[in-house]
């Protein structure tokens, strides 16, 4: 690889992150939107794991996310060690119109929290905003914790070439396509320390907000200190890290969206 | 609990036989064509020669019906599978002296000549044999025409106008014929794919798809075609320089053999389509999920007519083989060869690849898909020591990049035009060449290779490499020819040159050596993971629910290893409430799984003989687990989970004395009302009875025939119409209440068990303790002997299996039985009751009832005399020592001897006793023998009486 020659004082910070959850919950999409900013109907099926790379700008620093996007469908489930092992990152994507989705996700967090890396950020994502969302709704800055939503919201809003830009279909009757109301999830998440987000691969709402406050919540320091101490020692995770508190609430507010 | 797949863990190497026919593709088609009996597969040494070529192979011929095959001693360069049906004619060639030869007249016309080069009479016994099994397959021959005229391998041989099918004339059974000449002119149509719709991968001139199909014509006009190949040397040349689109499906299916799968099992597909029309599944649902995203860049699935021949596939695939269902990736292959051969076709090719070619690869715990990447891995390390060292530095692992290669036949991670050439080969190779090829991509990046640091830069090297397959290997030789080398090529070269030394032995050999270390990585991940997920896990401690979690796997893989074969399922795969895949298993499984945990659920018997003492294991049936399978199946389906089970154990084994008693009581109380009827006190008692049915002595019997009378003199007392019955004259019994109307309550239960010690002791720890999940060690029993023999026991059990230790056993008991030093002994359940207990008179009974009541329902005719029991419990509570035992007693030498169910043995010699007066233990001074006797009898008269 290019980067793994001599360290230049703004080089990028490798973190690998993983994807995980339910078969369809639009783990693939969430990626898509992140790496390349668009969306489309038909990907390309996860055999295994699929994987992306994408830089991310954080205040000073440059984090290049390595992205392993794993097959959701049950059967690959004992295959998925093999990519969160080492990772730095989870995002756990549920759909919040599929209650059994979070259920699994619940397990895809219990599974992370015992097996994988014990310094993981983990990142709760409920996917498929856009099918709940009146037109009306989509517009208004997401209500309590979130309130950084709205500022990081401009990041997104701002397509690539694609112009998709897709609108969210007016419906009216959308909420109640809802079963997984955001407070319960959410108070999972605080409970479990994990971070906290709901969003739309289709429309891009708050997906790159996912991966900027992992990017904010990442030891990096303890990162480059282990990969410079030597390359099979990025196992074990960060004896020597101060523990990260994960509540959403803390962070800076203004921290810089991802510069894709 | 996630899914569980006993049949890898009961995996079973092939047999030599079972070798010989996957290598020839010539597996049975259907139940019909095993042989019934004896050997499967004979051969014979031959030397085999087709007419038109000069060369001659010697090699091996087998006779395996349905197929004759042939493969030359270098296991390469000659070979064919011949179904019997295709042979037209044989003959005996008489030329030179002591030359035994064969001519075969094929359907295709060719000629080939075998001369079996074995002793006269093993090649007359051969002959003979051959002869019979083409007799059987004479019937098949009548299907041979209409099914290859459909072929495109005959389209492609009939173009040059030639007469093709001499065949004809001969095998004339006039049913079809008249209309078939007519049509036979026009008929133009043959089975292909959707490449001749929507166009082939690939530019046709840069593939040069004309020369290749010219070669090929040549080829199959004088080697035989679809059913009937003969491969000689130069097929090898031509599969490897890839084959021509429009004849690939047909090729595939002959070199995999899949052709003879479909010709066997002609309107199997649409069958199974027609039968789950309008049917759906988690399977069907994942499916549907995965059809627009398979190989979306190819035109026909971007239409509804590729996406509905891709959906019919999978769906009827799903349907077939239901253990395997759907996986992703299957949908890539699918749709990648649904480009080159019917659906029908492409059906049978995925059975093949699924069952044979990559076995276990999509089934839900894709251990084969594991097994490879580990055997890969293992050839890596051996082949390319430097690369699997530096992966190891930089804690890579190799998997992430090559799990997709085998998954999906390196379709998902090459070029379309390129996969395809693998595949090809593949198909006539066999397995080994997605290794070689593996090994392969990784040899020629390796200085790259040695570079990266991390499974990201791995997976960008290859994906950078896979893109430029196309591009030349040598841009910079001055040689032209060398510069037209592609990188494709010289991958193809590596791997067929360089890692030749990668053959189906090594495979196979690999691939036994990790099975194991997979299987118990699956197992111990399965295991992890269904633990972790159990919603309720009671008051079990996590190494408790892995016990429990082990037993049960215990309990599923004992079922599927006596069952037979596949269709003796032991768990049964459902979803649970969140539509995922769930393992279930059924009562026969549960009963399995209880013997392991409960003492009392299972015989145990100790024998001994001469040599060892062991411990024989039995699994009891009786009603009561059966209750507790039902009792424990909450959402009534006919089956548990392993959250049920870990639920139910959770609901007894740490119960105190007051909720064991309220459970036995639920448990029995069938309508759930709160109320016991007359039945179930009945039944309740034959449960107990069941639970200390090994118990020594006579103390339990006593106890539950105290119990009963107990019950029912209670619950009589407290009938509402017993009043009214008071006026029966004495002497004549009360007509009996109905046996199905509430009678008993829990409040009673409990103060009618709370009347006897041992009862309570029963309910209050003794029942609690008879659940252990300490785990049974298995087949291997602790066995105690001495010396010598000790000695050669411990040897031995090094050497034998199971099966050969039932042997072994049987024959230690017979030599026992000689010399008189058998002895068979059953182990308590419970074990509390030492030997002087057992001695102990059973205690008699005192009436539960206050005074008032009892002297009420004593002038009603009541059971028993309380008079009387009250006397004689004075004069047998005395525990009788064994030196003070009547000279009579048998001598106790380890543990009395006795039958589990002594009931009906005795019965019939009390018959005069049957007077109900006289159920009351009447003396102290009688033996053993009559005292159980007795005891016995009173059990048994309440049955009768009541039942």
């Amino acid at each position: 690889m290019a980067e793994s020659g001599d360290a230049p004082v703004d080089k990028p910070v490798q973190v690998k992150l993983v994807l995980l959850g339910e078969a369809a919950v639009g783990k693939s999409s969430v990626v898509m939107r992140f790496v390349q900013n668009d969306f489309s109907e038909n990907k390309e099926p996860t055999i295994g794991a699929a994987f992306l790379t994408q830089k991310c700008r954080l205040e000073d620093r440059v984090l290049r996310y390595e992205i392993w996007d794993t097959a959701g469908q049950e059967r690959f489930h004992s295959l998925a060690p093999m990519y969160y092992r080492n990772a730095q990152a989870a995002v756990v994507v549920y759909d919040i119109t599929k209650a059994s989705s979070l259920e699994k996700a619940k397990s895809w967090v219990k599974e992370l929290q015992r097996q994988a890396n014990p310094n993981i950020v983990i990142a709760l994502v409920g996917n498929k905003l856009d099918l709940v969302q009146s037109p009306a709704a989509a517009g208004a800055a997401p209500a309590g914790e979130e309130a950084e939503d709205e500022e990081a919201d401009d990041a997104t809003a701002t397509p690539g070439e694609g112009g998709e830009q897709p609108l969210p279909e007016p419906e009216q009757e959308g909420e109640s396509l809802r079963q997984v109301p955001k407070d319960e999830a959410a108070a999972y998440a605080q409970e479990a320390g994990l971070l906290f987000a709901e969003t739309s691969a289709k429309t891009g709402e708050g997906v790159v907000e996912v991966f900027t406050e992992i990017a904010k919540k990442i030891p990096i320091e303890h990162i480059l200190a282990s990969t410079r101490g030597g390359s099979g020692s990025r196992a074990g995770g960060a004896q020597a890290r101060p523990n990260v508190t994960l509540q959403e609430g803390q962070q800076p507010a203004g921290g810089k969206a991802c510069n894709c | 609990m996630t899914t569980i797949s006993a049949q890898f863990r009961n995996y079973r190497e092939p047999t030599k036989d079972e070798g010989i026919r996957e290598f020839f593709n010539a597996h049975p088609a259907g139940p019909d064509d095993i042989p019934p009996t004896g050997k499967d597969v004979t051969e014979i040494s031959a030397v085999m020669s087709l007419k038109g070529e000069d060369q001659s192979y010697s090699g091996r011929l087998y006779l395996m019906p349905p197929f004759l095959a042939f493969v030359s001693l270098d296991r390469k360069s000659a070979r064919f599978t011949l179904p019997l049906y295709t042979i037209r004619r044989v003959e005996k060639v008489n030329s030179r002296a002591g030359m035994f030869e064969l001519s075969l007249v094929l359907w295709h016309q060719m000629k080939i000549n075998v001369q079996l080069t074995s002793l006269r009479p093993t090649a007359d016994s051969f002959c003979a044999q051959l002869r019979d099994a083409l007799k059987a397959q004479l019937p098949q021959m009548k299907k041979l025409r209409p099914f290859i005229r459909v072929c495109y391998s005959e389209h492609l041989i009939k173009q040059d106008g030639e007469e093709y099918i001499d065949a004809e004339d001969d095998v004339k059974d006039g049913l079809e014929d008249g209309v078939d000449e007519t049509i036979k002119e026009a008929q133009t149509e043959f089975l292909g794919g959707l490449g001749l719709t929507f166009k082939f991968p690939g530019d046709p001139k840069k593939l040069r798809e004309k020369s290749k199909l010219k070669l090929w014509k040549e080829y199959l006009r004088t080697h035989g075609r679809n059913v009937t190949l003969v491969r000689y040397p130069s097929v090898q040349r031509l599969i490897q320089v890839g084959l021509p689109n429009r004849l690939r499906g047909d090729l595939w299916e002959t070199l995999s053999g899949s052709v003879y799968l479909r010709f066997a099992n002609q309107g199997v597909y649409e069958g199974i389509l027609a039968k789950h029309k309008g049917e759906t599944s988690t399977s069907t649902e994942d499916i549907e999920k995965d059809l627009n995203r398979s190989l979306p860049e190819y035109r026909a699935y971007q239409t509804e007519i590729g996406i509905g021949t891709l959906r019919r596939v999978l769906t009827a695939y799903s349907w077939k083989n239901r253990e395997v269902g759907y996986c992703q990736a299957m949908n890539i292959l699918v749709a990648a060869i649904l480009i080159y051969m019917s659906e029908e076709q492409a059906f049978w090719l995925l059975e093949v690849l699924c069952n044979r070619l990559l076995p276990g690869y999509y089934s839900p715990s894709m251990h084969g898909t594991l097994l490879d990447q580990r055997v890969f891995e293992s050839l890596v390390s051996r082949c390319l020591p430097i690369i699997s060292d530096h992966f190891h530095t930089v804690d890579v692992q190799l998997s992430v990049a090559s799990l997709p290669w085998f998954l999906s036949l390196y379709i998902n991670s090459m070029p379309m035009i390129f996969a395809f050439r693998i595949v090809d080969c593949f198909f006539a190779m066999g397995p080994k060449v997605l290794f070689q090829i593996g090994l392969a991509i990784l040899k020629i990046n390796g200085e790259k290779l040695l570079e990266i640091q991390d499974d990201g830069g791995f997976i960008h090297l290859m994906r950078d490499y896979f893109n430029t397959l196309g591009d030349s290997a040598h841009p910079h030789a001055s040689d032209s020819r060398m510069r037209a080398i592609t990188n494709f090529q010289e991958l193809l070269v590596v791997a067929f040159r360089e890692f030749s030394v990668i053959t189906d032995d090594t495979i196979t050999s690999e691939r036994k050596r990790h099975r194991n270390e997979i299987v118990s990585g699956i197992e111990s991940f399965t295991k992890r993971a269904a633990v972790r997920n159990l919603k309720e896990s009671g008051a079990f401690k996590k190494e408790q629910l892995g016990a429990i979690y082990d037993t049960l796997y215990k309990a599923i893989c004992a079922v599927s290893a006596s069952g037979s074969g596949a269709s003796a399922l032991a768990a049964l795969e459902t979803t649970d409430a969140q539509g995922r895949p769930e393992t279930r298993i059924d009562l026969k499984t549960f009963r399995i799984f209880l013997s392991n945990v409960a003492t009392w659920a299972r015989d145990e018997s100790i024998v001994s003989n001469a040599f060892v003492e062991r411990i024989d294991r039995t699994v009891a049936e009786h009603e009561l687990i059966n209750r507790i399978f039902f009792f424990w199946d909450v959402s009534h389906r006919g089956a548990l989970s392993f959250q049920d089970i870990v639920t139910g154990l959770n609901g007894v084994m740490f119960n105190d004395l007051m909720s064991n008693i309220e459970w036995f009581f639920t448990l029995h109380d069938k309508d759930k009302d709160g109320f016991l009827t007359r039945d179930d006190v009945l039944q309740l008692s034959e449960s107990l009875l069941f639970i200390f049915r090994n118990e020594i002595g006579d103390a339990y019997l006593g106890t539950v025939s105290n119990f009963m009378t107990n019950a029912f003199e209670y619950g009589d007392a407290l009938q509402p119409e017993n009043n009214e019955k008071a006026e029966v004259p004495e002497g004549e019994r009360a007509p009996e209440p109905p046996t199905n109307t509430p009678y008993l309550n829990l409040a009673t239960f409990r103060m009618v068990v709370l009347a006897d010690e041992l009862l309570e002791s029963f309910f209050d720890t003794d029942f609690s303790a008879t659940f252990k999940l300490d785990i049974y060690p298995g087949p291997e029993s602790p066995s105690e002997s001495t010396g010598l023999i000790a000695g050669i026991g411990g040897l031995l059990s090094n050497l034998i299996t199971d099966e050969n230790k039932k042997t072994l056993n049987r024959f230690a008991d017979e030599f026992g039985k000689s010399i008189g030093r058998h002895q068979v002994t059953y182990r308590p359940a419970i074990g509390k009751v030492d030997r002087d207990m057992a001695l102990q008179e059973p205690k008699t009974r005192e009436s539960l009832l206050s005074p008032q009541i009892r002297d009420r329902s004593m002038s009603s005719g009541s059971l028993t005399s309380g008079a009387s029991s009250t006397s004689l419990a004075a004069s047998t509570s005395e525990p009788l020592t064994p030196g003070l035992l009547p000279p009579q007693l048998p001598t106790i030498p380890a543990l009395p001897e006795r039958t589990p169910f002594a009931i009906d043995e005795v019965q019939d010699d009390d018959e005069d006793e049957e007077d109900e007066d006289d159920l009351v233990v009447t003396g102290g001074d009688e033996t053993l023998d009559e005292r159980s006797l007795t005891s016995l009898f009173k059990v048994d008269a309440f049955l009768q009486e009541n039942a």
